[in-house]
């Protein structure tokens, strides 16, 4: 790692906030046009019914739950690889994690969007939240819908939380690089960091705390929204491998998203000697290790249906591997796994380039992979007089084009608010403890002999 | 919701279920109809249908089975198994789906917002969808039940075994002072049905039709390995 | 603006608001006085009779209190006023006990149909251009007297028509007295389906000149030749409730049912046994099992008797129907005929029924005499478990002659096109649509274009009613007087009857008390002794006895029972049957003609009354185009069945579109590829294919009647409507087919 003084690091990380171009601007407004688009289909779902959407008798649920636990899935990127990386203390991760946490929370928001999206009476969303009414009516907690809106809600929580608990010193850098109203802001969202020993002990202790309590949650988050589908007794949903399979998957479009991303802003932001090979090399890895677990994930719940031959399940398991949805099914094998396999594990190919193309094939593989575990079942559930199929039609494109255009607006506007790179790590970084500095070396070692 | 169920038999609140005869049944879809008339069921138009969002609380399916010339075919009147073990139930996150203490899968339209997760829970595949708000084109509205209360958009509906019919029963038997009698009760498929092949009442009343009906030997139960313990007896046919 | 301004300003605007929210128009209709007496909340069941097939099954008509909009006084406003909600089966009814088909529950539509004509119209622009401006009654009356009193200055009266379809009970004595009575011909009847093959053999079979009933409720054995009898054929509902029967009715004895035709019905699909046959050839089979059971002496040639007579070889028994020679002219297997001869005499009471295509060919005749003499020769005739003639009330004296013999729709059309001048110039109309149910060679649409002046009684605009110059609305069956003497399906005679079960909601009136009040006005007058037609149904069925009284009671009066439980029914003298007619030859087997070459068109073309329109009557009905077909499950569609081997010869999958063409003409529809259909067939529903018939018929889908060749019976020449001969090719384009099943196949092996 490169050194880099550290008035030069706060002059380069804070140049987003302080200087704006009329790129950023144009950029604001595209993205912005689009999400209003997707916001606009949504009123009109809303104003018309979900007719307007390809959902049908019998594939009830398509484009927005897939949506859901896709963008779930991406969430997981970040809090979770933070969060890890935080507790073994690999210092690598110093650059990456704040990118990551708000892939987490941006995520995360865009992800809790679509359960109000694809209800059909959203304006009663609001009976989800256990409160005491003088009719005694709760929402039923033997649900997963009601199990979902907890976990999310929590998930949520935290990882606001985890994110900006570790902005506070670089808030407070900003607070004092900046004059007048803004200053005044950031003064305000740094809740008072003045950077004595005292607060840097009680933030070091919070985010062990929060590195340690977030992980299950992240686990538990991804597992429930898998029992959305493993709870129903519909053929390849009811499955016992749903848990750790939905949550390895997250992990690995994750990694995906975040590797896009830091890829993006690298070249946007002219942070090359910030985020460097290494670190592209090292979640790269990180990528190829999920990239195997997912494909040994597949095979497991393939070959179980395969063999066990049940006649319902048999219909959903080939109508994905010959039938109507193999195209999709096959592409998604091929951007999930065959895809990134070169680029991830020849060492010569895991380069920045080689970890996007990789990168991208699982982010577009993972959608599908949502896809084909909701459509396919539901139009080959057990009566085959009632097998249906399932067309997406332009509402619930734009809206997933919308949600997107969100994700990196979101994205946009918080690199122009807070430093994306969180500096005091990185200064912590530059002057690293002995036994920080052997595992530097020892994680740099290990990267070479893979 | 907790309202006495005036006393059909001396043992407690009645057991709704039905038998279907398969060996009667003609697929002549006289219920199907009937079902839409009595129920208020929206018809939907051609392009709606073409979107596969038809809804018919009661079905004929019909399988093909062999080919050419030894072909063979199977009728089969499919609604809402009013399931003891009812799939639909607990993935509600509102309780608009709930079981009634005679057993019937109520759906509670007005609770209902529309997460159709019962409808995917349910491996019959009979609960339909408001898909938009229905429409009847004047004057088509003046055949409206009124027993029956119109669903809106994004409102989940199903077969209710004719709750209306099961109400009015128990309100003129109550009426005239004499306990429900089997037969009292008949949904709108079962009072059309025109070789009889339907067959509803009480099975907490053992020597119900229905119930004798039940125990027949021919009789099997639809997707009865998931353990969802329907309360629709299929008679299979002989021969 | 100031703060008082603001808040003045508010105040307004929330007025209006609360004005514009009685901006409804409904709430600004005056609401009349209620004229029914009702509980609101509270149904009552009046009787009624279903008028939608000929099968006249009584129903029972749910009212119930609701709010209408309807003109009184020529004020439109709101009523409260009973409504007709739901159509059941009348349970004391004799022929459909208490059932009810899927038509027959659509039937409520009919009444609230939004396109149903509400008004009288009078043509406006180019006959054929829908356009037509509503008048009042007294001026359309007005304008029908002064075109009649022209006829009849003229001394033209023979040249008024009445084109109807087969009227029967009161209503067809009314006509019939009001047209002889005028001076012109009878009415003249028209069925796009019609049945007069079938009568025309049990006439000479039998001599009763009408349907068969079946008691298949008793029956062990049933062998069906074509009829769709659970589905559109003759009194469904009946059969159906006795087919119930036949199956599980009885402990321990369930009948056999095996159902012989070309493409499997919604009746064949119920059949134990199903047999493909050779279109045309049916009576061949029949005769093959009688000869087979001649043969082996399990019955002798002289128990057919009478119907036994009418076929050609029957007293020598049948040498010429041997096995061998059935099999080679239906292709059924030799084996196979002699297994069903023993199994028909043997598992008694048998029965043998045959319907629809069979008889829709140009031998038809030939075959419905050899099914009769089949059934005649195992002693099912007047036998429990077989076939039976209903007895017929004797309603009001003698029944009025029936149509003119003879007198078909094909060749009055072809008279009106052949002269100058027509010969049919004032035709009145009753609900009849020939110009969709006739072939296009008969031109009836050309012909009905030559006659001056046509005035309509139809409830809706179709193809035919919208070339009339005068619309004179009916009522709808719910709406007015009803009677109807069934002429089937029950085993006692019945005449229904029933009162109005709701007020009219349109402005419309009762066709027989229109041409009571017609006559009336006519110079000369037509005096018919009826006030109104209320008035002669009362006449009529006061003539039928009462049933036995109970000692010291006044016998019931007729009228009155007959009205609360929906007609009269009971025992009556039996009818002698007709004599046999003289030098009539006996029917021998001559081979089905079908028009068009083999080379050419190489496939049979099936036309079927469709389960949701019948004959194509009932597309109106928005229940019943959304009412998925049971075997096909297609909604608000056309299609063409092919067999599964020959689309794929032809590399059709589900769903292509197809044109199908005959000498005729060509169509185009959606495929539907079955396994349950003969390689070289190719059916398609009637019903759809509509021009002109309300919003949800009108231009969906094909008539497979406009590709139907001018084949006619040999004998009643009636048309033979599945003798023609078509080719099919893929074409490209949308076949647009809407399915509501998906798989055909309950264990799908698609992805094996």
């Amino acid at each position: 790692m490169s050194r880099i003084a550290p008035n030069q690091m706060t002059d380069d990380l804070l140049r987003p906030l302080l200087h704006t171009t009329w790129k950023f601007y144009a950029g604001v407004a595209v993205l912005g046009s689009i999400v209003l688009a997707g916001l606009g289909a949504w009123f009109y779902q809303v104003y018309m019914g979900l007719g307007i959407t390809g959902d049908n008798w019998p594939v009830f649920w398509g484009f927005h739950e897939t949506n859901f636990v896709f963008w779930i899935g991406i969430s997981h990127a970040g809090t979770l690889i933070s969060a890890i990386l935080r507790m073994v203390d690999a210092t690598w991760r110093r650059p990456v994690t704040r990118c990551a946490e708000a892939i987490t929370a941006f995520a995360l928001m865009i992800g809790a969007l679509f359960p109000l999206i694809h209800l059909g009476r959203p304006w009663l969303a609001w009976w989800l939240i256990p409160y005491p009414s003088e009719r005694m009516i709760w929402p039923n907690f033997r649900s997963p819908l009601a199990w979902d809106f907890f976990a999310i809600n929590t998930y949520l929580t935290s990882s606001l939380l985890f994110l900006f608990l570790p902005m506070l010193p670089d808030l407070a850098v900003v607070r004092d690089k900046t004059t007048g109203l803004r200053s005044k802001i950031y003064g305000l969202l740094s809740l008072g960091w003045q950077g004595t020993p005292k607060q840097w002990h009680r933030l070091e202790m919070a985010m062990h705390i929060m590195a340690i309590a977030i992980i299950p949650i992240a686990v538990s988050v991804h597992t429930i929204v898998s029992f959305d589908f493993s709870m129903a007794v519909v053929p390849m949903w009811h499955s016992t491998i749903f848990g750790p399979y939905f949550v390895a998957g997250a992990i690995f479009s994750g990694i995906a998203a975040l590797i896009i991303a830091m890829a993006l802003l690298r070249k946007i932001l002219h942070l090359e000697a910030y985020l460097e090979p290494i670190h592209f090399n090292n979640l790269g890895k990180l990528l190829f290790t999920m990239s195997l677990l997912w494909g040994y994930f597949v095979f497991n719940e393939r070959l179980t249906t395969w063999y066990g031959n049940e006649t319902h399940e048999m219909a959903a398991f080939w109508i994905t591997q010959t039938g109507r949805y193999a195209p999709l099914f096959w592409t998604m094998v091929f951007c999930n796994f065959i895809l990134p396999f070169p680029f991830l594990a020849i060492r010569k190919l895991r380069t920045i380039t080689g970890c996007v193309i990789a990168s991208c094939g699982v982010v577009v593989g993972m959608w599908l992979e949502r896809f084909l575990i909701i459509v396919p079942s539901l139009s080959t559930k057990p009566i085959t007089y009632s097998w249906g199929r399932y067309m997406p039609q332009w509402p619930e494109i734009t809206i997933m084009i919308g949600s997107i255009a969100a994700m990196v607006l979101l994205y946009v506007l918080f690199s122009k608010f807070v430093p994306l790179i969180s500096m005091w790590e990185m200064k912590v970084g530059e002057h690293p403890e002995v036994k920080e500095a052997a595992s530097v070396a020892a994680a740099q070692e290990a990267g070479e002999l893979l | 919701m907790q309202e006495s169920s005036t006393a059909t038999t001396t043992n407690g609140p009645a057991k709704w279920g039905m038998a279907v005869d398969l060996d009667r049944c003609t697929g002549c879809e006289a219920c199907v109809t009937a079902c839409h008339a009595e129920n208020n069921i929206p018809t939907v138009g051609a392009n709606q249908a073409a979107a596969g969002r038809a809804m018919h609380w009661i079905r004929i399916e019909r399988y093909f089975e062999g080919e050419f010339p030894d072909v063979h075919v199977k009728f089969r009147p499919v609604l809402c198994q009013h399931c003891d073990n009812a799939p639909c139930e607990p993935v509600c996150p509102t309780y608009a789906s709930s079981h009634t203490d005679e057993g019937l899968n109520a759906q509670v339209y007005n609770r209902c917002i529309g997460t159709r997760y019962c409808a995917n829970a349910c491996n019959y595949n009979v609960r339909f969808f408001n898909w938009f708000n229905p429409i009847w084109e004047k004057p088509l509205h003046l055949q409206l039940n009124p027993d029956v209360s119109l669903r809106e958009v994004s409102v989940m509906e199903k077969c209710t075994f004719c709750v209306q019919r099961i109400k009015e029963a128990k309100i003129d038997a109550k009426r005239d002072a004499r306990p429900l009698a089997d037969g009292d009760v008949k949904p709108a498929c079962v009072q059309s049905c025109t070789a009889n092949a339907l067959v509803f009442g009480d099975l907490n009343d053992p020597e119900s039709a229905v119930s004798r009906l039940s125990r027949s030997p021919r009789g099997t139960k639809l997707l009865g390995d998931l353990g969802t313990q329907p309360k629709i007896t299929y008679l299979q046919r002989e021969g | 603006m100031d703060r008082r301004q603001f808040i003045k300003l508010g105040a307004a605007t929330s007025a209006t608001a609360t004005l514009a929210g009685c901006g409804n128009p409904e709430n600004q209709l005056i609401r009349f006085i209620p004229e029914d007496d009702l509980i609101p909340g509270i149904s009552v069941w009046k009787p009624s009779i279903c008028p939608l097939c000929s099968a006249g099954c009584g129903v029972l008509v749910r009212i119930m209190e609701g709010e209408a909009e309807v003109i009184r006084n020529g004020q439109l406003g709101l009523i409260k006023m009973g409504l007709a909600k739901k159509l059941e089966g009348n349970p004391q009814h004799p022929v459909n006990q208490g059932k009810l088909c899927v038509r027959g529950q659509a039937a409520l539509q009919v009444t609230y149909h939004p396109d149903r004509i509400a008004n009288p119209l009078k043509r406006s622009g180019e006959r054929g251009s829908g356009q037509f401006q509503e008048i009042s009654w007294d001026d359309a009356i007005a304008e029908l007297v002064s075109q009649m009193n022209a006829l009849a200055a003229a001394n033209d009266q023979k040249s008024l028509g009445f084109l109807t379809r087969p009227l029967r009970g009161q209503r067809q004595r009314l006509v019939a007295e009001f047209l002889s009575r005028f001076g012109a011909p009878a009415a003249l009847d028209f069925e796009v389906l019609g049945e007069d093959v079938m009568r025309r053999a049990n006439a000479r079979s039998f001599g009763y000149d009408q349907l068969s009933t079946f008691d298949l409720a008793q029956s062990r054995y049933v062998l069906t030749l074509g009829a769709d009898f659970l589905g559109t054929w003759n009194s469904p509902v009946s059969q159906s409730v006795g087919y119930g029967e036949m199956r599980q009715g009885r402990p321990g004895i369930r009948a056999t049912f095996v159902q012989v035709e070309p493409r499997m019905s919604q009746t064949g699909a119920n059949a134990d046994e199903w047999v493909p046959i050779k279109p045309g050839t049916e009576g061949v089979l029949a005769l093959g099992l009688a000869h087979v059971i001649m043969a082996a002496r399990l019955f002798p040639a002289a128990a057919a008797g009478r119907a036994g007579a009418q076929v050609a070889g029957w007293a020598n028994g049948l040498p010429a129907y041997t096995p061998q020679e059935v099999e080679r002219i239906t292709g059924i297997a030799a084996a196979r005929v002699e297994r069903l001869a023993r199994e028909f005499a043997e598992q008694r009471p048998s029965v043998a029924i045959i319907g629809g295509a069979p008889l829709a060919h140009t031998n038809g005749t030939f075959n419905a005499l050899a099914v009769n003499a089949l059934n005649a020769l195992v002693g099912s005739i007047g036998q429990p478990g077989g076939v039976y003639f209903t007895p017929r009330a004797n309603v009001g004296g003698a029944q009025a002659g029936t149509a003119q013999a003879g007198r078909t729709i094909d060749k009055v059309a072809a008279e009106i096109l052949a002269t100058e001048r027509s010969p049919i110039q004032l035709l009145m109309l009753g609900e009849a649509n020939p110009v969709f149910g006739t072939p296009p060679a008969w031109r009836v649409k050309e012909a009905l274009a030559k006659i001056p002046y046509i005035v309509s009684f139809g409830n809706f605009l179709d193809e035919t009613s919208s070339l009339s110059d005068l619309i004179l609305p009916d009522h709808s069956f719910l709406e007015s007087w009803v009677d109807d003497v069934p002429e089937s399906g029950a085993m006692v005679a019945v005449a229904s009857l029933a009162p109005p079960a709701m007020r009219p909601l349109h402005q419309t009136r009762a066709m027989p008390d229109v041409l009571l009040d017609l006559g009336r006005r006519l110079t000369p007058a037509i005096e018919l002794p009826w006030q109104n037609y209320q008035a002669m149904l009362q006449a009529a069925f006061s003539t039928l006895p009462a049933p036995p009284a109970p000692a010291g009671e006044e016998p019931a009066d007729v009228w009155r029972t007959a009205q609360a439980q929906g007609g009269w029914w009971g025992e009556v003298a039996a009818r002698p049957a007709a004599a046999a007619a003289q030098g009539q030859a006996p029917a021998a087997y001559t081979e089905a003609q079908f028009d068009g070459a083999a080379a050419e068109y190489p496939y049979h073309f099936l036309p079927y009354a469709s389960q949701q329109f019948l004959d194509g009557s009932l597309a109106h009905l928005p229940w019943l185009q959304e009412l998925p077909d049971v075997l096909t499950s297609a909604m608000w569609s056309s299609w063409v069945e092919i067999n599964t081997q020959t689309a794929s010869q032809l590399g059709i999958v589900q769903g292509d579109l197809v044109e199908v063409g005959s000498g005729q003409g060509t169509l185009r529809a959606p495929v539907f590829v079955s396994p349950a259909i003969a390689p070289d067939v190719i059916a398609m529903p009637v019903g759809q294919g509509h021009e002109t018939f309300t919003r949800y018929a009108s231009g969906r889908g094909a008539n497979p009647i406009s590709i139907l060749a001018p084949v006619l019976e040999a004998e009643t020449g009636s048309l033979a409507w599945a003798a023609t001969r078509v080719r099919v090719s893929k074409v490209d384009g949308d076949g647009g087919l809407i399915l509501f099943g998906g798989s055909l196949r309950e264990h799908s092996e698609e992805h094996r």
